[in-house]
């Protein structure tokens, strides 16, 4: 079994109208065996900005925090938030450092742009090779399911109510078609004037 | 074979599992021994399916990966009046869920039950051969066959194939003249008796509940309550378990299918007992 | 298939391998709806990173009233066809009639699981009508296990397309809907939609989609370009 599969997870990013969502399933378990549905896999990177960490728990956590003290070192030397486009450059080089050894994430970011509110999306590998899209990006070990229900469902300049349904579609029906990830999910909607988590009620087994 | 062992009928030295090569002639007779009713299996000589089969079960080095349904939660346990059986429904290939919708326990005939753990096709295949073999057995001998005999049928089958990558953990439960019965068999050739099995990959979650819940003297509605209770903890803690709880109650009358209840709702209705 | 050498050096042992398998990708789908099924499949044959043919879609008119669908090792299809058509033949001869869909479905599953120990590569979905004139799908593994759905998706893309389904045709994860029965038009449509997304996500489908409709009149059947890239 990879390593990218040992704990389970599904991470999914899309854009709509002026706005942007990004969810994720709750599940925490090593290999068949679910241990907690409650972990946390999107972390908060400013007002707008959201990152999703899929792949081994250990580096999730620990790219987490790392990666919160680089951004914690650039807003006192800057002294203003991070830029979507940047923290994604900063995740990338983070993730590179670690080429030959590398931590086992491959990331989702999703945010507005601080000035121009500009819906911004992207995902990297985990040795951090960016891919930005102007559609949705999704990561985990139901990519496939993913992929399968985003490209039929998604449509361009969704308001934030049919981008909310639409990303909840998509995540919930792909991780029911897999074994290691599911068991709740969090999505996390983000728009100029407010920013909305809800959980939703899934299938639990 | 089996049957004849049991029945002490000669039908010459034939092994089950493959042909003799001295019957293959390489001309009709075999060919048309297997366009009709072909039971024989198709293998080169000189072969180990096991070991030849290896490196497509893995996809180690090239595209082709053959994986095989699996993936399981199944129990059955002994009480006053009868026997409980109850599984899960998710077959699995690979951390892919094929299906949420499989019927797991195998209705052999009307007093007889079997389930399925392992490979989905050889738990199907050979319970379907056993049935025929149970059929043969009453017409040959006026009376239903026993539990015991119909599971050591499925033992001896199987053992004939056994380090040639059969893959089964099955229940035969039945009720006959001594009452309910109760076996487990594998593909090892394992037959064991006794009052609670499971099987499968959220076995040790069912073991759990059923330890703790299951007494002698449980009423059915108990009984059905714990087993279903039981599937659910499994499906809920097991990757590879899930979709929805079958509960099978086999009585002296025979067996009834009792319920069929998606495992998500029975998460929102315990989740409401918790409050 | 591929011959794999390995370097060596004059005088020790060497190995060669042959695979009798091969990957040769290919989506197929298969929906039922009360008096209709439908049995789809995309019509590019591959192999690695190149295409073998454009038209060579993977759908097979068993009777008049089923449809067979298989996806995996070209070689094996082809095996695995031919026989079932002799072992069809054979049955019409016998019986005087034609073989049913569920009959067939059984069948399938033991010839499939008489090569248990050199199994066909093959993933397969037979569409039909079902004694009670109704659309039915049945659905293989490789070794034979088999169960009658609703809907069905197989092969290189199954697993792109099926939580699509889920959700369009078997409404999961959509609370308080009315489930309306699945029209032929509908179903259709969605079939066509399903395979666009699969051809745009899948290397190994595309070209273009082949839909047998099956109803108690017989199979009609259309085709619906695919992207080529």
């Amino acid at each position: 079994m990879s390593i990218m599969a040992y704990n389970g997870a599904a991470i999914v990013a899309m854009k709509g109208k002026e706005c942007v969502a990004i969810a994720s399933d709750r599940r925490f378990g090593i290999q068949a065996q679910t241990v907690g549905m409650d972990f946390q896999k999107i972390f908060e990177m400013g007002p707008h900005l959201y990152i999703g960490l899929p792949g081994l728990a250990t580096d999730v956590q620990t790219v987490a925090q790392r990666l919160k003290f680089r951004l914690n070192l650039y807003e006192l030397k800057e002294n203003r938030q991070i830029r979507p486009k940047t923290l994604m450059s900063v995740v990338a080089n983070l993730l590179y450092e670690r080429r030959f050894g590398p931590y086992f994430v491959e990331p989702v970011i999703a945010g507005l742009d601080n000035k121009t509110a500009e819906p911004y999306i992207a995902a990297l590998d985990l040795i951090g090779c960016p891919m930005a899209t102007d559609d949705f990006v999704v990561s985990g070990t139901c990519t496939e399911q993913l992929y399968g229900m985003c490209e039929s469902l998604w449509q361009p300049d969704m308001d934030a109510d049919a981008l909310f349904e639409c990303i909840s579609q998509s995540l919930m029906n792909a991780v029911d078609r897999d074994a290691v990830s599911g068991w709740g999910a969090v999505v996390t909607l983000i728009e100029k004037d407010k920013v909305t988590t809800r959980t939703l009620k899934a299938r639990m087994d | 074979m089996a049957l004849a062992d049991v029945c002490k009928l000669n039908l010459g030295n034939k092994s089950y599992a493959f042909p003799n090569p001295a019957d293959i002639d390489g001309g009709f007779s075999s060919l048309r021994t297997e366009l009709n009713t072909s039971e024989q299996f198709a293998v080169p000589y000189n072969f180990d399916p096991v070991q030849s089969f290896a490196p497509f079960a893995d996809g180690a080095g090239n595209d082709v990966k053959i994986q095989f349904n699996h993936g399981t939660t199944t129990l059955a346990f002994k009480f006053k009046d009868g026997v409980i059986v109850a599984v899960d429904s998710r077959a699995t290939a690979g951390s892919w869920i094929a299906s949420q919708t499989v019927k797991k326990v195998i209705e052999i005939n009307p007093y007889l039950l079997g389930t399925m753990a392992g490979g989905a096709a050889d738990c199907s295949y050979w319970e379907r051969v056993l049935a025929k073999q149970c059929r043969i057995y009453e017409l040959r001998n006026k009376e239903r066959i026993s539990v015991a005999a119909a599971s050591k049928l499925l033992a001896n089958i199987v053992y004939n194939y056994k380090g040639m990558g059969l893959s089964m953990g099955t229940m035969i439960c039945g009720w006959d003249k001594k009452g309910p019965g109760l076996y487990y068999v594998d593909s090892d050739g394992t037959r064991l008796t006794n009052d609670m099995f499971s099987v499968g990959s959220g076995s040790t979650y069912a073991y759990g509940v059923l330890d703790s819940g299951v007494r002698y003297n449980m009423t059915p509605k108990e009984a059905y309550d714990v087993a279903q209770r039981a599937i659910y903890h499994a499906t809920h803690r097991d990757a590879y378990s899930g979709g929805v709880v079958n509960l099978y109650h086999m009585k002296e009358t025979g067996w009834v299918k009792v319920s069929q209840i998606d495992v998500l709702d029975l998460h929102y209705r315990y989740a409401q007992e918790k409050k | 298939m591929s011959l794999q050498m390995e370097q060596h050096e004059y005088g020790t042992p060497m190995q060669r391998y042959w695979s009798p398998y091969a990957m040769n990708g290919g989506t197929g789908l298969a929906v039922s709806g009360a008096d209709f099924a439908i049995v789809a499949s995309d019509s590019r044959l591959s192999e690695g990173f190149s295409i073998h043919s454009r038209d060579a879609p993977k759908t097979y008119q068993l009777t008049d009233t089923t449809v067979l669908s298989c996806a995996g090792f070209h070689g094996d299809i082809l095996a695995l066809t031919k026989y079932l058509e002799a072992r069809l033949q054979m049955y019409e001869h016998e019986h005087n009639k034609k073989m049913s869909t569920s009959a067939i479905a059984a069948m399938l599953s033991t010839i499939l699981y008489y090569k248990r120990f050199f199994p066909y590569y093959v993933y397969n979905i037979i569409g039909g009508i079902d004694d009670e004139g109704k659309g039915c799908i049945y659905s293989f593994d490789p070794v034979g296990s088999y169960e009658r759905e609703t809907y069905r998706a197989g092969g290189s893309a199954g697993s792109i397309l099926q939580p699509l389904l889920d959700n369009q045709i078997g409404f999961k994860n959509q609370q308080g809907v009315v489930k309306t029965p699945l029209t032929l038009q509908k179903a259709v449509q969605l079939v066509k939609d399903v395979f666009i997304s699969a051809a745009e996500r899948d290397i190994y489908t595309g070209d273009s989609l082949v839909i047998r409709i099956i109803t108690k009149d017989g199979v009609k059947t259309e085709t619906f370009p695919l992207r080529r890239d």
